[in-house]
């Protein structure tokens, strides 16, 4: 009130109205002497959609393309040579392409069977993977937002931390934690007279492995997320739900579970893609085996992207994935997603 | 239906040495159908009370009991009370049928259809029964007010527990809900405990009115017994619209004389007796415009209201508020002289701020002669 009184009262002021028709006619003046430029709205805003071109579209958009192709190295020809005095720089053609149509999906989908093996496995992974990273981390979210735990703040961030730590590393770590002989695990497992468990060498065992990992590094994301969505969900919902005779399951089913389902479909759908994209782990801990036993889509790619250099072949995998993973993901989201 | 027994409660929140009393020394009994409205400033824990009646707070001392029998350490769930919240608390997620039948899906084993049939009758009750397929932030304010209290009443609780429940509505809703909940509550006949801060809307629907302040019941009675009858200066200051005028006059013998020129010879003086100080409250519609009245004032504003005006003007360094007739509209700048009945006169101990004298008039006139005689 007092504040619109002072508002008002300075609008009216003649000194006001000098520096607003000041500012006003300079601003006049400015737009006369600068020469309109047409589009120039759409220059200030190019740099978004010039680096989205570069990094996102284009790459897709040639991924798609050189999937209908056979890649045969890199070109000799050359597609631009600029001279600068003594320096002479000269843009080959990226690629000797070969047109071979449909047929790398063709092969893909009925003939390869390393490709269905690790589409095999990131489903393995994937089955058992996001329920017990979803579960667990709403597990992990409720216990933490509970009112009776004490030090939250040093849990949250321990839960969390993981998040942090670089793919390779941990990785690496686990690999350690989880070789055959050395290992930290099977030490810890035949101190206490149990019997070593074959972690790294059994085809079960490693995609375990690798299940354990994961759960490690993301758990804590996971958690974040569901911990915030547990947070918007109003305390006097409870308190109706607690005079409504409602136990604390009863709570649980008909408040939170609710009030949480679009974050907690966030939380699968990322899982799922995460899942179906793995890749460092099984590169590092397992290297695929034993016996391709845990190699997955994504190493897949690499293999034949980067060790064979099939090029075209990897992109038509690549596509393929991307079709499985939106495939799943809509499913989720029309099951899931509810009337909101 | 039940008597509610709370027996010197206490409530503290917080823990090791930053403790915040909530509620204190809080006994009361609230009778069976009773509908028992508790107000106080803001902060003054009335709606702790509320929650540790209805379990959603535990009391740091003191029981409470339904019908003499302790339900300190039971939890809401187990303890038969439907709450309106302030701001409704409805299932956001659930539509109005499953927010009102929520409470008899998890606590009998009535079958869906049975469910149903009651969540209509009740839904038609309150004039809602069109609604019933809409999701609550499809609801004006209203209209949610009235899912509350269809899931508060399906329960057919011993207790009905609100907390401000009109607030959030505008002016005209308000007075119209305000009926509607004592009509409800007189067809229902369940006890009731009703928090509000607005002591208007306490004065019009409560049987009793508890006042609390600081955390402390100041006094519980009818509307007519804390207007009239209050047990200290707090209850006076707080009961009534617009405030009752209170200021702090010298005792010499029988003349009581204030700032600005005040004075007033004590019919009774045997009133003031052993005070050398004394606090004086007038109420504004017991203040009458009188040449003779010890109470100079200058007027400063005058609100028309149409059926009266509010006079407001100052005695020394005192505000003062009267109540008077529409025909009358001293200009700003004038003096004049209030004056007032004996038996309008609240007086109170400068120190300890009980009452000492309280209105004294006439509280029940025989109304034979106003009424229609049958055929």
């Amino acid at each position: 009130m007092v504040l619109a009184a002072i508002q008002s009262r300075i609008r009216s002021s003649a000194a006001y109205k000098q520096v607003s028709d000041g500012v006003r006619y300079t601003r006049q003046d400015v737009s006369r002497i600068v020469p309109e430029i047409p589009g120039l709205p759409y220059a200030y805003i190019s740099p978004f959609f010039i680096l989205f071109g570069v990094f996102l579209l284009f790459p897709t958009a040639y991924t798609l393309y050189l999937s209908f192709f056979d890649y045969v190295g890199v070109s000799n020809e050359v597609l631009l040579t600029v001279t600068m005095g003594p320096m002479e720089v000269s843009l080959p053609r990226i690629a000797n392409l070969e047109f071979v149509g449909l047929s790398h999906y063709e092969r893909l989908i009925f003939r390869d069977s390393l490709f269905h093996r690790s589409l095999l496995n990131t489903t393995f992974i994937f089955v058992v993977q996001v329920p017990l990273m979803v579960i667990l981390g709403l597990a992990t979210a409720l216990v933490l937002d509970a009112k009776f735990i004490r030090a939250k703040g040093l849990f949250r961030t321990l839960i969390a931390l993981p998040v942090a730590t670089g793919l390779v590393a941990y990785s690496t770590i686990f690999l350690l934690l989880f070789n055959g002989e050395v290992g930290l695990i099977n030490y810890v497992l035949e101190s206490v007279g149990l019997t070593a468990i074959p972690w790294l060498g059994d085809g079960f065992w490693a995609r375990i492995t690798l299940v354990i990992a994961v759960t490690w590094r993301w758990l804590g994301y996971n958690m974040i997320i569901l911990l915030a969505g547990l947070q918007t969900v109003p305390q006097q919902l409870y308190e109706a739900a607690e005079i409504d005779g409602a136990s604390r399951w009863e709570k649980f089913r008909f408040v939170t579970l609710p009030q949480i389902r679009p974050v907690l479909l966030f939380v699968v759908v990322s899982s799922t893609i995460g899942t179906f994209q793995i890749f460092a782990e099984p590169y590092v801990i397992t290297g695929g085996g034993p016996s391709n036993a845990t190699i997955t889509v994504v190493q897949y790619i690499y293999n034949q992207a980067f060790l064979q250099l099939n090029l075209g072949y990897a992109s038509a995998v690549s596509v393929l994935l991307v079709v499985i993973v939106s495939i799943m993901s809509i499913i989720q989201i029309q099951y899931g997603g509810g009337d909101s | 239906m039940a008597t509610i027994d709370i027996t010197n409660l206490r409530k503290e929140f917080g823990d090791g040495n930053e403790r915040i009393v909530a509620v204190e020394d809080f006994d009361l009994t609230i009778q069976d159908g009773e509908f028992l409205v508790f107000v106080g400033p803001s902060g003054c824990g009335k709606t702790t009370t509320l929650r540790c009646i209805a379990g959603l707070e535990d009391v740091t001392e003191g029981t409470i009991e339904f019908d003499g029998e302790d339900v300190t350490d039971r939890r809401a769930r187990d303890r038969d009370v439907a709450m309106v919240f302030q701001n409704y608390a409805l299932y956001p997620h659930m539509t109005v049928r499953k927010n009102i039948g929520f409470p008899l899906r998890l606590s009998t084993k009535k079958s869906t259809d049975e469910i149903d049939d009651e969540v209509e009758a009740i839904a038609s009750m309150l004039g809602i029964e069109t609604l019933l397929d809409q999701k609550p932030r499809e609801l004006s304010g209203g209209q949610q007010q009235r899912v509350a209290l269809g899931r508060a009443i399906i329960r057919d609780p011993q207790l009905f527990l609100m907390d401000e429940p009109l607030s959030n509505l505008d002016a005209k809703l308000r007075s119209t809900m305000r009926t509607e909940l004592q009509e409800l509550q007189t067809e229902l006949g369940v006890t009731t405990a009703y928090v509000t801060h607005d002591q208007t809307e306490a004065m019009a629907m409560g049987d009793r009115i508890a006042v609390m302040n600081d955390g402390e019941l100041q006094q519980v009675g009818t509307a007519s017994e804390v207007y009239r009858a209050p047990e200290n200066e707090f209850v006076a200051g707080f009961i009534g619209s617009p405030s009752i005028n209170l200021l702090t006059a010298d005792v010499d013998g029988a003349t009581l004389r204030g700032p600005g020129g005040f004075a007033y010879e004590m019919e009774d003086p045997s009133l003031v007796e052993g005070h050398d100080r004394i606090r004086v409250g007038v109420r504004p519609e017991d203040l009458e415009l009188d040449p003779d009245g010890g109470m100079p004032s200058e007027v400063t504003v005058v609100e028309e209201m149409g059926n009266e005006n509010f006079l407001y003007a100052v005695m020394g360094d005192i505000d003062i508020t009267a109540r008077i007739e529409s025909v009358i509209h001293p200009e700003a700048g004038k003096t004049v002289t209030f004056g007032f009945d004996e038996e309008d006169l609240y007086l109170f101990d400068a120190e300890t701020t009980e009452a000492v004298k309280t209105k004294t008039g006439e509280t029940d006139v025989d109304y034979d002669q106003y009424v229609q005689p049958s055929h």
